[in-house]
């Protein structure tokens, strides 16, 4: 055998050993999230959300709303807040220096009124030009400041918040009307304990949204979104739940989650030197909080939604998974002082490693593992029979997870009421793995590139706001 | 191997299409069941609103799935009604065994089954539900306590004043649960309360302040105001905004004192109360407070100022210097009026 054939019967030995470790971490979790789920559905009954939301015990949340050149949607997703259903909460809108009409639509639809808010000055941030109150809404307030990014917005906001928990909410995601209490309910709980907590994110292409609510929940038109409809389901309720319950959440979605202030300000605040700033942040309080061995839980909570819109066509959705995938590998390089360390537990132990192997090395394998196996068929050094079986066989297993994750949202939540959009999840879950898989591949292998190149940015967003039924565009939810 | 991959393949076709098959047969009888129980409700309300007026309806023969139903409606109505409607609501849970079922299923195996009894109880208006519930704020399940505080709140259960208390302090129970159970039980609990003050650890003391100051009235200020001289902070902050909420304007003195309370959280209370009973003599104070604390109490002394006293709160911000708090205070109350 020549040091070729070699290195293809070796590569190709690699890249079925990952397949079969990677499907088998996917299958505990899906063992894990049903059990979960499950078990939430049954506690929701006694969860006491109503209670929660007529007792004056309650502690007040700040909203946090990042925004830069969004006035499609700004008035609508800002509306959606305002009638979001809790005791006492206050939303902060953070203009960070739009060049379109953000702050005159903020300012027409809400009757703003130039104020001298006084801010903390814990975190540091680009210079803030003014502040707003609203004459019709006293618990709005606009901070207009110079742009720094989402994440120096974001500690803008931290500076601003005058309550002790804030929620972290993208310009364009709808959060439904319990959402907030729903996803704070674990704090409220323990309030010793839970510094952080994440909700589900769900794909608004296709739903009916009126007066900044989602009213009719529906499949999106296009194949790409809708193939994206099962990524989503199985990403939050099974990977999610599944880390959740490991004590090792490593992603809180930056369209919703919620923190407390006071931690993530002493931590440093958001990062404005990744593009993935939501990771980074959690990766940097699980580490900041075992480094003092401090008991505490990030918690994943699988029914309270924020509706997002997702991208309908190739290029935004690569541009925003490559640069999903850039903040995934700036967070966990940033801190690799916490892999296979046992100072930090499961954590360092188990979680980091495998987001490194599975989210990082993972994609490298699978893509180089594909023309690998077919070049080792074809020089006769595996039988053709058996990659057309083993083929078979991993086409079905994507297929079986696919399937599992939506018996999961169908069993427990079912939030497509119409039989035709359920056969229609299954079918696409059926055909992910033919051409969708491999090219989400692709673009994480290429966002690994751009790392290694230091290529960075977020890319072009193209938005028709939520206002408009079915949306188009793209998004910046995770 | 060729061999295996074809018996794996078979497998993972056949648990796909079973699964499908599962999802498509259980939204169908979900859909039929939804049905069902709509109907039945819609069809039992004019009965359960007689039982609710009057008590003594003969009832017609019921299936278990129309029983079911009948205490579904019941046991909503169970909370929105009091006195008479409510021991008639009692009566037939009672009468028809739902009680000695619910109990029953209290002691099930599956902690799932002992949360939702528990549950169930707290809508039976049924007193020899109580011991029991008291019992499940023990159960080693955190959801089976949490229901069992919850149909205690709802049961006006004295006797689980002071558990809940324990319970909410040291973590046992979800905080929101047991501290709307309280509240649920209402303003008898306040001489139970009052109780825990004198020997009861720093901490509980301090959440009974915070519970008489939601269900207290006037008569209770005396003793709250005594506690903003306590050695724990926990106990002085809560005693503030106790007070706050009663609007005892007799400790105003005591309040203006605790605004020099080393403590911030303590100083951010006492200005919220101040605020709240809206004493003009503590303007300066808050004025002092707005203008050289931290962040936070000053920011709460200004709110304070803006509602005791407005002309103070113009006098202060215009004399020379960089008072952010008084600066927004002043924004805000001019947008605002």
């Amino acid at each position: 055998m020549s040091v070729l054939e070699h290195a293809l019967v070796v590569f190709s030995l690699i890249s079925f050993g990952y397949f079969v470790l990677l499907n088998a971490v996917y299958l505990v979790f899906t063992g894990i999230a049903w059990r979960r789920v499950t078990y939430y559905r049954r506690a929701r009954q006694f969860s006491g959300a109503d209670e929660a939301f007529a007792s004056p015990l309650t502690p007040p949340v700040s909203i946090l709303l990042p925004a830069f050149n969004e006035e499609a949607g700004i008035v609508e997703s800002v509306r959606s807040l305002l009638a979001l259903r809790f005791p006492e909460l206050e939303v902060i809108v953070i203009n960070d220096g739009s060049t379109d009409g953000t702050l005159r639509r903020l300012a027409d639809g809400f009757d703003l009124a130039p104020i001298r808010k006084a801010t903390r000055t814990t975190l540091p941030t680009a210079p803030i030009r003014g502040s707003y109150a609203s004459r019709k809404h006293r618990e709005l307030w606009v901070i207009d400041k110079e742009n720094g990014g989402k994440a120096d917005a974001l500690n803008a906001g931290v500076n601003a918040a005058r309550y002790p928990y804030f929620c972290a909410v993208d310009a364009d995601a709808i959060l439904e009307p319990d959402a907030l209490l729903h996803v704070a309910k674990p704090i409220l709980d323990d309030p010793d304990v839970v510094v952080a907590t994440g909700g589900i994110v769900r794909i608004a292409n296709g739903c009916r949204i009126e007066h900044g609510q989602v009213v009719d929940v529906a499949l999106p038109r296009s194949r790409l979104a809708t193939l994206q409809v099962v990524e989503y389901l199985r990403a939050f309720l099974v990977g999610r739940m599944g880390w959740s319950r490991l004590g090792c959440l490593l992603i809180i979605s930056g369209a919703f989650g919620v923190f407390q202030r006071s931690l993530v300000a002493v931590a440093g605040g958001y990062s404005t030197t990744t593009v993935g700033e939501d990771v980074e942040l959690v990766v940097r309080l699980h580490r900041y909080l075992r480094e003092r061995g401090e008991a505490y839980r990030i918690q994943f909570v699988p029914d309270p939604v924020a509706w997002t819109e997702v991208p309908e066509d190739l290029g935004s959705l690569a541009r925003q998974r490559r640069r999903w995938q850039r903040g995934l590998a700036e967070a966990l390089w940033r801190h690799k002082v916490v892999t296979l360390n046992p100072r930090y537990g499961v954590f360092g132990l188990f979680a980091v490693p495998s987001f490194f192997l599975i989210e990082l090395v993972g994609p490298v394998i699978e893509l180089i593992g594909y023309p690998s196996v077919i070049a080792g068929a074809a020089l006769g050094y595996l039988s053709l029979t058996f990659l057309v079986a083993f083929s078979v066989v991993a086409i079905l297993v994507g297929a079986v997870l696919s399937v599992a994750a939506l018996a999961l949202e169908e069993f427990n939540f079912r939030r497509y009421k119409r039989g035709r959009e359920a056969a229609r999840l299954v079918a696409m879950s059926l055909v992910e793995n033919l051409g969708y898989r491999q090219l989400a591949t692709l673009w994480r292998v290429l966002a690994l590139v751009d790392v290694a190149r230091r290529r960075g940015g977020w890319g072009e967003v193209r938005r028709r706001g939520l206002g408009y039924a079915p949306a188009r565009g793209a998004s910046r939810g995770r | 191997m060729i061999d295996e991959l074809g018996w794996v393949s078979g497998a993972l076709a056949l648990l796909s299409l079973l699964l499908v098959c599962t999802l498509a047969g259980r939204r169908v009888t979900l859909a039929r069941a939804e049905r069902r129980r709509l109907g039945a409700e819609e069809r039992l309300r004019p009965l359960a609103l007689a039982l609710v007026d009057g008590g003594s309806v003969p009832l017609p023969p019921l299936t278990a799935h129309d029983s079911r139903a009948l205490a579904v409606v019941l046991a909503r109505y169970a909370r929105q009604v009091n006195g008479a409607a409510l021991a008639y609501i009692g009566d037939f849970f009672e009468g028809h065994g739902h009680v000695a079922r619910e109990l029953s299923r209290l002691e099930d195996r599956r902690a799932w089954r002992r949360a939702s009894a528990a549950h169930a109880l707290g809508g039976m208006a049924s007193e020899r539900a109580i011991p029991v519930l008291l019992k499940a704020l023990a159960d080693p399940d955190r959801d089976v306590a949490a229901a069992a505080a919850r149909s205690l709140g709802r049961l006006r259960a004295l006797e689980a004043v002071e558990p809940l208390v324990y319970a909410l302090v040291d973590g046992r129970l979800p905080r929101a649960v047991s501290a709307q159970g309280l509240l649920s039980i209402g303003p008898e609990a306040v001489p139970r309360l009052r109780d825990l003050l004198a020997e009861a650890p720093a901490q509980v003391a301090a959440f009974a302040v915070d519970l008489i100051g939601l269900l207290g009235d006037a008569t209770n200020a005396p003793e709250l105001t005594v506690l903003l001289r306590d050695t724990s902070a926990e106990v002085r902050a809560h005693a503030a905004r106790a007070l706050g909420r009663l609007g005892a304007e007799e400790a105003a003195d005591e309040l203006r004192r605790a605004l020099d309370d080393r403590i911030p959280f303590v100083r951010v209370n006492a200005a919220h109360a101040l605020g709240a009973i809206g004493d003009v003599s503590a303007a300066p104070a808050l004025a002092r407070q707005a203008r050289m604390d931290g962040f936070d109490p000053a920011e709460a002394a200004a709110r304070a100022l803006v509602r005791v006293s407005p002309q103070v709160l113009e006098a202060v911000a215009a004399e020379p210097g960089n008072w952010p708090h008084l600066d927004q205070a002043v924004d805000l109350a001019r947008i605002q009026a």
